[in-house]
């Protein structure tokens, strides 16, 4: 028998497609979002996904080394992750801060339960979370885009201004519900802003039209399904139909909750991340459902003008549920019925 | 009339291997190599093994049958050479491991190859009871070629509990690289019409649909024309692995799906491989029981790559020196396709009756981050289900096997699953899904024995 002759179970080829792959295809995904945070928040953007990317990459290895396991950077997990988290923060958050929430969430978020794919919570998400809990100031103060304002100021919520320069779109809405005006403060030249991003917020979600372009070219690639995004949105434009038709004068009009804060991020890129979703099809309906719909109720209800860090963190939680709740039926029906 | 080549019915699932039959497609079927030696196996079909009929040192003719079992789930040898029988001993076999097989020495001067059956014009079905095609399909040993070995005897005889209406034909022939059917199709055409009407006599179905994969055209109008004024129908299907399940067909021809762990008489379909069908007519008409059949020997490491006819017991080895050898390259020899197909480690490993290809792949075509059994965690991507035909759910099986959870993977219907390969096809992160299920199978069969 010839030596070089192998064996090993059916199939015997594979689609050249790779983790790594999957991986690249979401950084490219979300390339126009980080060209966006770059165009309007210039220097910020550039050190925030920079410091983020390399403190994420430094702690997976560094964990991987301590724990002696094989290095796993070749995945590129760890530099979504690290874009996502900067993508979610706001544009004037030192560096320091960026370094730890990077850390929180490759350390705590990821590889404390095994590294990539055993991970229950989304690792981007987690250390967002940290940073809210512990320096909730910084992670509520914004920077006027660079388009509006070339000297970049930034507003903390005691010192809110008027109209244009005001925090963000969703801490607009805030006060909105308050003084029962949200229909006046949103008109056509505000949703304008929220669509090519030049309005307060994170690094990356203020421009819904990058995003859009991205998250399409994710459909496209068959990297995400469209269940997921769909049920999110869905979700909260319903929700938010049902508030304004309840009382105009004090709720944004629904398509405002789409476009503004971080609900298209969300629902490209954070919800669908696989490993922290449901598997089956009507798993991923509930829990997209789940995410627009908690998102809308702390963002109307709730006493934090953003809620979507909360819901996806809370619908990671019930994910194993879900995936329990929605078993697949083979296709000849249960066997013996 | 203008046929219809393109086709549109499918079923949910499955996934679009690179076909890689221009390797053979356009080759003849030609007779194989003069063997010295053949063995054949006692056990080469579903059901029960052969008692051998013949001792060490006796004579054998080409046709005679040298192994046969009383049961009903069963189908006889036969020899398929002049010879003697040099011994009954272990030989590899591709599923069941070391099994016996009766060990065949060639006379010297007789000649070993068989020519092509030829059908007579004169045809004609109603020349045969149902009884006498049953019998005689049992006689000749002839079991379902694609690749299961069901005894067709025991699939086409009418059975009063499942009456059978509807028979499909199944040139699908999904498996990327294998052409031996498409060969058959093209080159044997009325053989096959002949099988065909033989098989619908006996087992008295009234429909019959032959569904072949839109990548053959030429095999759809080539039947397309050989059918034509006869009530059978030529249905062109999409071309997706794994079209050529057969529940897959019938749920893309019929609509319909087989009960999960039924068999396809509980809806009352019953699904023949071309070849099977032509060995019906070799064997009713010719009288000729199945001691040859066409095989593709293929893929990027054999050298001259084609389709033959060879005896039944020929060895991989020698079938492969015959097409001028293993190139330098090949790293994998398999019995079969590569999407369902066994590797073999023994190339004395000889041929049987569901034997339709040799593959040999070379690094380049199995990739070489599989090729070195790199994987990396689970991404639950949800890749697998989607392309699952069965509809179920590969990966949560696959762990629960590999967790040594048996009720889980039982619980998720691991028995439903028919080991198409997709998961592990598609999966980014390389996890022999597949592999996984097929243990898990072998581990639940030891429980419960």
């Amino acid at each position: 028998m010839p030596d070089n002759i192998t064996v090993s179970p059916a199939p015997h080829i594979s689609e050249p497609v790779w983790t790594h792959r999957v991986m690249i295809d979401v950084l490219i995904g979300l390339v126009p979002a980080m060209a966006a945070a770059g165009y309007y928040f210039r220097l910020y953007a550039l050190i925030l996904i920079c410091t983020c990317v390399i403190s994420s990459v430094v702690t997976e290895w560094l964990c991987n080394l301590i724990c002696k396991k094989p290095n796993s950077l070749g995945d590129f997990s760890a530099v979504v992750t690290g874009v996502i988290l900067a993508l979610s923060l706001p544009p004037g958050l030192p560096i320091w801060a960026a370094v730890i929430g990077s850390v929180f969430s490759i350390a705590i978020g990821k590889m404390v339960f095994g590294g990539l794919g055993s991970n229950i919570f989304n690792p981007a998400m987690v250390g967002r979370a940290f940073l809210t809990a512990s320096f909730g100031m910084m992670m509520t103060t914004w920077t006027v885009p660079a388009t509006i304002d070339s000297t970049m100021p930034r507003i903390a919520p005691e010192n809110m201004l008027h109209a244009r320069t005001q925090a963000t779109p969703l801490g607009w809405s805030k006060i909105a519900i308050k003084d029962r005006n949200g229909a006046k403060i949103f008109n056509d030249e505000q949703f304008e802003a929220t669509l090519i991003g030049e309005v307060g917020g994170c690094l990356g979600e203020t421009s819904a039209i990058a995003l859009l372009i991205g998250g399409l070219y994710l459909l496209i690639r068959r990297t995400i399904n469209f269940h997921i995004p769909l049920a999110v949105l869905l979700s909260a434009f319903v929700f938010g139909s049902i508030a304004y038709l309840i009382d105009p004068d004090a709720y944004m009009q629904p398509v405002f909750h789409l476009t503004s804060g971080g609900m298209l991020l969300c629902a490209f890129f954070i919800a669908t991340d696989p490993v922290t979703a449901p598997l089956t099809r009507r798993g991923m309906w509930i829990f997209g459902a789940g995410v627009g719909t908690i998102t809308m109720l702390i963002r109307i209800v709730g006493a934090y003008p953003e809620g979507v860090m909360f819901s996806v963190l809370l619908m990671n939680a019930v994910t194993p549920l879900i995936d329990r709740l929605c078993k697949r039926v083979p296709a000849g029906g249960k066997p013996g019925v | 009339m203008k046929i219809e080549t393109k086709g549109r019915l499918s079923f949910r699932g499955g996934s679009h291997p690179a076909e890689n039959k221009n390797l053979t497609e356009d080759s003849k079927i030609y007779p194989g190599p003069t063997v010295k030696e053949v063995a054949v196996m006692l056990s080469q079909h579903i059901g029960a093994a052969c008692q051998p009929l013949v001792r060490k040192g006796n004579m054998v003719q080409a046709g005679q049958k040298i192994g046969d079992s009383d049961a009903f789930v069963s189908a006889p040898v036969h020899s398929p050479i002049n010879g003697k029988v040099k011994e009954i001993a272990l030989r590899s076999h591709a599923v069941l491991g070391r099994s016996e097989a009766i060990v065949i020495e060639a006379y010297q001067y007789t000649p070993t190859r068989r020519s092509y059956f030829k059908l007579r014009d004169d045809f004609d079905e109603n020349n045969y009871s149902a009884e006498e095609i049953c019998d005689a399909v049992r006689q000749a040993g002839i079991v379902g070629m694609g690749g299961a070995g069901f005894p067709t005897r025991v699939k086409i005889e009418p059975n009063p509990r499942l009456p059978k209406e509807t028979l499909i034909i199944n040139g699908c022939e999904c498996e990327p690289y294998i052409t031996c059917d498409y060969r058959i199709m093209v080159e044997w055409t009325s053989q096959i019409i002949a099988g065909i009407k033989l098989a619908r006599k006996a087992s008295g179905c009234s429909r019959v649909f032959i569904g072949i994969e839109d990548n053959k055209p030429r095999a759809i109008e080539a039947m397309g024309a050989a059918v034509s004024g006869d009530d059978i129908k030529v249905v062109p299907v999409k071309t997706k692995y794994p079209q050529g399940g057969e529940r897959q067909l019938i749920n893309a021809i019929l609509k319909r799906h087989v009960p999960t762990g039924g068999i396809p008489p509980m809806i009352g379909v019953v699904v023949l491989n071309i070849a099977t069908a032509a060995a019906i007519a070799e064997t009713v008409v010719g009288d000729l029981p199945l001691t040859h059949r066409v095989v593709t020997v293929t893929g990027e490491g054999v050298r001259n790559p084609g389709n033959f006819y060879v005896p039944i017991g020929t060895s991989v080895a020698e079938l492969i020196e015959f097409c001028g050898g293993l190139r330098n390259e090949a790293v994998r020899v398999i019995l079969g396709g590569p999407m369902m197909g066994t590797a073999i480690a023994d190339l004395t490993t000889p041929i049987t009756k569901t034997t339709g290809a040799i593959t040999v792949l070379t690094e380049k075509q199995i990739g070489k981050a599989k090729f070195a059994g790199r994987q990396t965690a689970c991404l639950r991507c949800g890749r697998c289900l989607e392309v699952c035909p069965e509809n179920l759910n590969p990966t949560k099986i696959a762990h629960a096997v590999k967790n040594n959870l048996l009720d889980v993977a039982e619980s998720y219907y691991i028995s439903a699953c028919m080991e198409c390969g997709c998961c592990s096809y598609v999966c980014p992160a390389n996890i022999e899904v597949t592999g996984y299920i097929k243990t898990g199978k072998t581990l639940l069969a030891q429980l419960k024995a």
